[in-house]
């Protein structure tokens, strides 16, 4: 790297809407077609999402009182180590039960009970859970913030198997459906992927690109309109980026598996591992059981938690464990009471669980009520406190994720604020490591 | 003033509502402002300055130049009908600028592709492809389980078995084909014949095939009239008779038809949105209002203190809480209109077997409760509406733009305190009143779609092409900011740049063609994934990459193969001119490329001394140079980049290879890979 091509890259980058901030690693743009870029290394963040609203009551925080569960009773609530949660072994037929989740994972789990969603409709919750912004749709989401802000060369920084996927415009959103579709494109300048057979002698390639590299060295400083200038840049960062997706071939793995989580997961933890990849939405739905609730939610719970499970077991196997930084949420909760059909309706408070790096697991901040109502609580000590404190909402968890991910004060970031004044933030939220 | 009214506001009062405003913010100052007028409207001027622009003179487009209107010609072409324009429209685009849009527009909307291309644009909004389940499941088991698997008993007069089984698969997979394509064919068919648009919501038809025809039971009374009745995608219109249900029951019907109200009524429209026992058809409802009136309700929905204690405190928060009525007033009544399709689960047709709720706003629309003699027909109720609500038109106009420019108009900012808010404004403003201009030429012109293609062609919102320098002004991040959404600069879907590769080179690369290939590269499947993507990611890079090479690969040796007369790409110029040598052959190089740049470019005014050809010349020169320096180079083209049953091509000179460097670096750029 040198400071010329790096000045390049900066402008570039700017011109693209992928901000100022410096990217790590930078590439000598006259050579990129036989340099690699530097991997990203992490942290990685992954959200994991349970569409359609979950119910929170079965699983971090258990009621069992008032006719809200039907599965158990107060008496059955289970607790390992700070946390309480529903019992569920032997109440569903495939997936993994909450003891076991509470078991491996809870002594690193941060939980948020009593999360106030603000409204109970889907698509305005989803997009506020994953931006932080109940009121603009033109926020990006945390990953994608995050992709952004961290890794702007990655050819995916910002992967998404569903959920509100919002860019607002900083970062290519990347959809990779089918894991084996990814490794036809690895090798993209050779015939069939086949690094034995290029298209073109090396130096063809190389002048290629440098003819690439002046086109658009002329162009940024031409009189292009924005969004001309911004597509101009973004394509020519996407071929460039590209080039080191073939890190990506020795991390996916001979055999795919089954389920559709696992799925999602080897795709993220292959392009994690490959240093191709800052952030991804990981998502599966069918949880809006506004009928038979029980039945359906002791379906997905224990499916979503055996995705989870998977994931965090793969990245230890990968060596990336420790640089996960998971996010596991839904767009809203489920009524404390059931339907005339044994659902639940959509209901406006939930839960949220975090775990990685820089964040204190084996507590739970916030609480429900015996109603399912929210605790309000008090930003400076967090201890649940119906009069002072103040109703957890996503833009108090977005801001400290901010903080969490080292981005809150990129101008990226300031770009899109959540208007969480100090006194009302989430003091300590992240726990004494953070 | 008033202080209490302000007091209020800013939570200086003791008031339910608390806080809504800061004390410092531009809402602050309006709401001052307008205290202030009420309780002075004649007095002094005001002092405060408000962040809402008064009128503002200047024109919004000053400083933006138009695209050529060659360049025009070929992004219409392309873009509406797959193909590049004639030498004729290219003459007529040069002589008479915008003018020559409107009739060869009136021509290009005539051709085939042009249908084609409008039955993709419109399953991007409406999705009516992605519902689930086979397609003839849209045709319910209670009212046509005799006639909707007809192909499986279909007398395909085949004896051999497997010829047989193979003609039954084809025979299937076009029925299916044929029933997903209907809601679109009606949108073909009333653009193509220029009925009123408002037909996508009053049709008292629907357009069927001779193979969906068949589903239907339609299909005797249909036969003679099919062109070729053996063709699964030709389309006609019919009526329905009212619904028989297997019991025997006949569906309520005033005209013994079926209440068609254009797609409303579609059975795979209703299967794409389907609805539950605790939806209420609330779904239908909100897609209505995005659809056909442009309004997206859950964009609306108002942060409420506690939204949970709500919920609890009302019987039927819907009808009682004041912050969930603002909405359900509107949304309910127009569920309450879809109540006939209710039959749970597929919620085709037939009532809910309890009745329609009682505690749900009653079934109309904007205040208008349903008479009770038009129940049996609530949906050609709704559509006649829909028709004349004003918002139609803007929203079919707003269509267009989408199918244009594959992004939707632009939104109303809502933060005063953005201190690009009167730029951003100004955008909007300026986009709103194009919308509101060319939603009159429709009205106007009897609703007749192909109108607001020609005025949003010739609009200067889709000619922006470049702007002068603005960098030193005073104004420049406003400005900067109103002009954010201007020009084109669309990332081409898989399915346009296959049309685009298949326009320049004669013939289609169809790697896009592969489901998961152009699901990697951004496409939709209409179910799961629905919006196109908009930026390209690393992967869609490395497709990039992959399709100029490939392409490049395929048709450079191919074309210097044929005769100089025949070539698409070297019509010009044979592989022995090299460059260097002698002012001729570099200027029949630089001609060469000149015309590679229209070709694959469109850069019908470049010439041979442009500094873009410039660098390509250099690009074919510089590859030259490095070949003839490198040793053990072999004197033929490789062997993968031979035509399809060709010997491969010699290359002694490497200049075959060289023009593939060429191609291949053409093909990489946002001209080519972008609209």
């Amino acid at each position: 790297m040198n400071n010329k091509s790096r000045r390049d890259f900066l402008q570039l980058c700017g011109l693209a809407g992928l901000g100022v901030a410096a990217p790590v690693w930078f590439p000598t743009l006259s050579r990129a077609a036989s340099e690699e870029l530097a991997a990203y290394d992490g942290p990685y963040y992954v959200v994991f999402n349970a569409a359609g609203g979950w119910d929170t009551t079965y699983l971090m925080d258990p009621k069992g009182i008032n006719g809200i569960n039907r599965l158990y009773k107060d008496g059955d609530i289970l607790t390992h180590g700070n946390h309480k949660f529903a019992p569920t072994a032997g109440k569903f037929q495939v997936g993994m039960s909450n003891e076991d989740f509470y078991a491996e994972f809870g002594s690193e789990l941060l939980v948020i009970n009593g999360l106030d969603y603000s409204v109970n409709n889907h698509s305005p919750g989803a997009r506020y859970m994953a931006t932080g912004k109940l009121d603009s749709d033109a926020y990006p989401t945390f990953a994608a913030l995050a992709a952004a802000c961290k890794g702007p060369t990655c050819p995916l920084a910002f992967l998404t198997f569903g959920n509100y996927s919002n860019t607002g415009n900083l970062v290519a959103m990347s959809r990779i459906p089918y894991l084996p579709s990814l490794a036809k494109v690895a090798n993209a300048d050779s015939i069939e992927g086949n690094l034995r057979m290029p298209y073109e002698d090396d130096f063809v390639v190389d002048r290629i690109q440098r003819a690439l590299k002046e086109q658009i060295d002329q162009r940024v400083a031409d009189t292009l309109l924005p969004r001309v200038e911004r597509a101009q840049s973004m394509l020519y960062a996407a071929q460039m980026n590209s080039q080191s997706l073939q890190r990506i071939t020795p991390f996916i793995p001979a055999k795919i598996p089954k389920e559709r989580l696992s799925q999602q997961a080897e795709i993220a933890l292959a392009a994690f591992k490959a240093g191709v990849c800052v952030s991804a939405n990981i998502s599966i739905g069918q949880f809006d059981s506004h009928n038979n609730n029980d039945v359906d939610q002791m379906k997905l719970i224990p499916e979503f938690l055996a995705g989870i499970a998977y994931f965090l077991r793969r990245a230890e196997e990968l060596k990336i464990r420790e640089k996960l930084v998971v996010i596991v949420q839904s767009e809203m909760g489920r009524t404390p009471n059931y339907n005339n059909g044994n659902g639940k309706d959509h209901w406006s408070i939930g839960s949220a669980m975090i775990l990685g790096p820089g964040i204190r697991g084996n507590r739970v901040i916030g609480a429900t009520d015996e109603k399912q109502f929210a605790v309000p609580v008090v930003p400076d000590t967090l201890a649940c406190d119906a009069a002072k404190g103040l109703r957890i909402r996503p833009e108090h968890i977005h801001t400290e994720l901010r903080v969490l991910a080292g981005i809150a004060d990129h101008p990226m970031s300031k770009k899109f604020p959540l208007g969480v004044v100090e006194k009302d933030r989430l003091k300590g939220l992240w726990g004494a490591e953070s | 003033m008033n202080p209490r009214l302000l007091l209020k506001a800013t939570g200086g009062l003791d008031h339910e509502g608390k806080q809504v405003i800061k004390a410092d913010s531009t809402a602050y100052r309006i709401l001052a402002e307008w205290v202030r007028q009420v309780n002075d409207p004649h007095g002094g001027k005001s002092g405060m300055k408000i962040a809402v622009s008064a009128q503002d003179t200047r024109s919004f487009f000053d400083g933006v130049a138009m695209l050529d209107n060659r360049k025009l010609m070929r992004r219409i072409t392309l873009s509406l009908a797959g193909r590049l324009p004639s030498e004729d429209e290219l003459a007529a685009a040069q002589k008479d600028g915008v003018k020559a849009v409107g009739p060869i527009l009136d021509k290009l909307m005539k051709e085939d592709a042009f249908y084609d291309r409008l039955a993709e644009a419109f399953n991007d909004i409406f999705l009516t492809r992605g519902y689930d389940g086979v397609p003839e499941t849209a045709l319910s088991y209670d009212n046509f389980e005799k006639t909707r698997n007809w192909c499986q008993k279909y007398d395909l007069k085949i004896e051999d078995k497997a010829a047989q089984q193979k003609a039954r698969y084809k025979l299937t997979d076009d029925y299916r084909e044929a029933m997903l394509r209907e809601p679109t064919e009606l949108i073909k068919y009333i653009v193509r014949n220029e009925r009123p648009f408002t037909e996508i919501v009053t049709a008292d038809y629907i357009m069927v095939s001779p193979y969906t025809a068949r589903g239907y039971g339609v299909y005797d009374e249909m036969r003679e009239k099919f062109h070729n009745p053996e063709d699964p995608f030709e389309y006609l219109p019919v009526r329905l008779s009212a619904l028989k249900h297997r019991n025997g029951k006949v569906q309520e019907s005033a005209t013994s038809f079926y209440p068609h109200a254009g797609l409303l009524t579609t059975f795979q429209y209703l299967r794409r949105y389907p609805t539950t026992e605790t939806n209420r058809n609330r779904l239908r409802a909100r897609m209505y209002f995005q659809f056909f009136l442009g309004i997206d309700v859950l964009e609306l929905a108002p942060r409420v203190s506690d939204a949970a204690a709500i919920t609890a405190k009302f019987k039927v928060p819907t009808m009682e809480a004041s912050e969930c009525v603002i909405c359900h007033k509107t949304i309910d009544p127009i569920a309450g209109l879809f109540q006939d399709y209710y039959d749970l689960p597929d919620a085709l047709f037939g009532p809910r077997k309890d009745g329609w709720f009682k505690d749900m706003f009653v079934p109309g629309f904007e205040g208008e409760n349903l008479p009770p003699q038009d129940r049996w027909r609530a949906l050609q109720w709704l559509g006649e509406r829909t028709a004349k609500d004003p918002r139609f038109a803007t929203t079919m106009v707003e269509h267009v733009y989408f199918i244009l420019t594959g992004r939707k108009t632009l939104l109303q900012p809502k933060s005063l305190d953005d201190p690009l808010y009167d730029a951003k404004q100004r955008a909007y403003r300026a986009q709103r009143a194009e919308v509101e201009r060319i939603a009159s030429v429709l009205v106007k012109n009897g609703f007749n779609l192909k109108v607001v293609f020609k005025e949003w062609v010739a609009s200067p919102f889709y000619r922006a092409d470049t702007r002068s320098p603005i960098a030193n002004s005073p104004n420049a991040e406003q400005r900067q900011a109103e002009m954010a959404d201007l020009g084109i600069a669309r990332m081409l879907s898989p399915e346009q740049l296959e049309r685009k590769i298949t326009a320049v080179f004669g013939k289609p690369w169809n790697r896009l063609r592969d489901k998961q290939i152009a699901m990697l590269y951004g496409g939709i499947d209409s179910k799961e994934v629905t919006e196109r993507a908009v930026d390209p990611s690393g992967a869609m890079g490395a497709l990039q990459r992959i399709m100029s090479n490939d392409v490049a690969c395929k048709e450079v040796s191919s074309d210097f193969a044929l005769e100089p007369t025949q070539r698409r790409l070297f019509p010009g110029i044979k592989p022995d001119v090299l460059p260097g040598v002698s002012t001729e052959n570099d200027q029949r190089i630089r001609a060469a490329i000149v015309h590679l740049h229209q070709l694959l470019l469109g850069q019908y005014d470049i010439k041979e001394n442009d500094p873009e050809v410039d660098r390509t010349f250099q690009l074919f020169a510089g590859i030259l140079e490095d070949a003839h320096a490198r040793k053990g180079i072999e004197p033929q083209e490789t062997y993968n980049c031979r035509g399809d049953n060709e010997k491969r091509l010699p290359d002694p000179d490497y200049t075959v290879r060289a023009w593939r460097g060429v191609v291949t670096y053409l093909l990489r750029q946002e001209a080519f890979l972008y609209e």
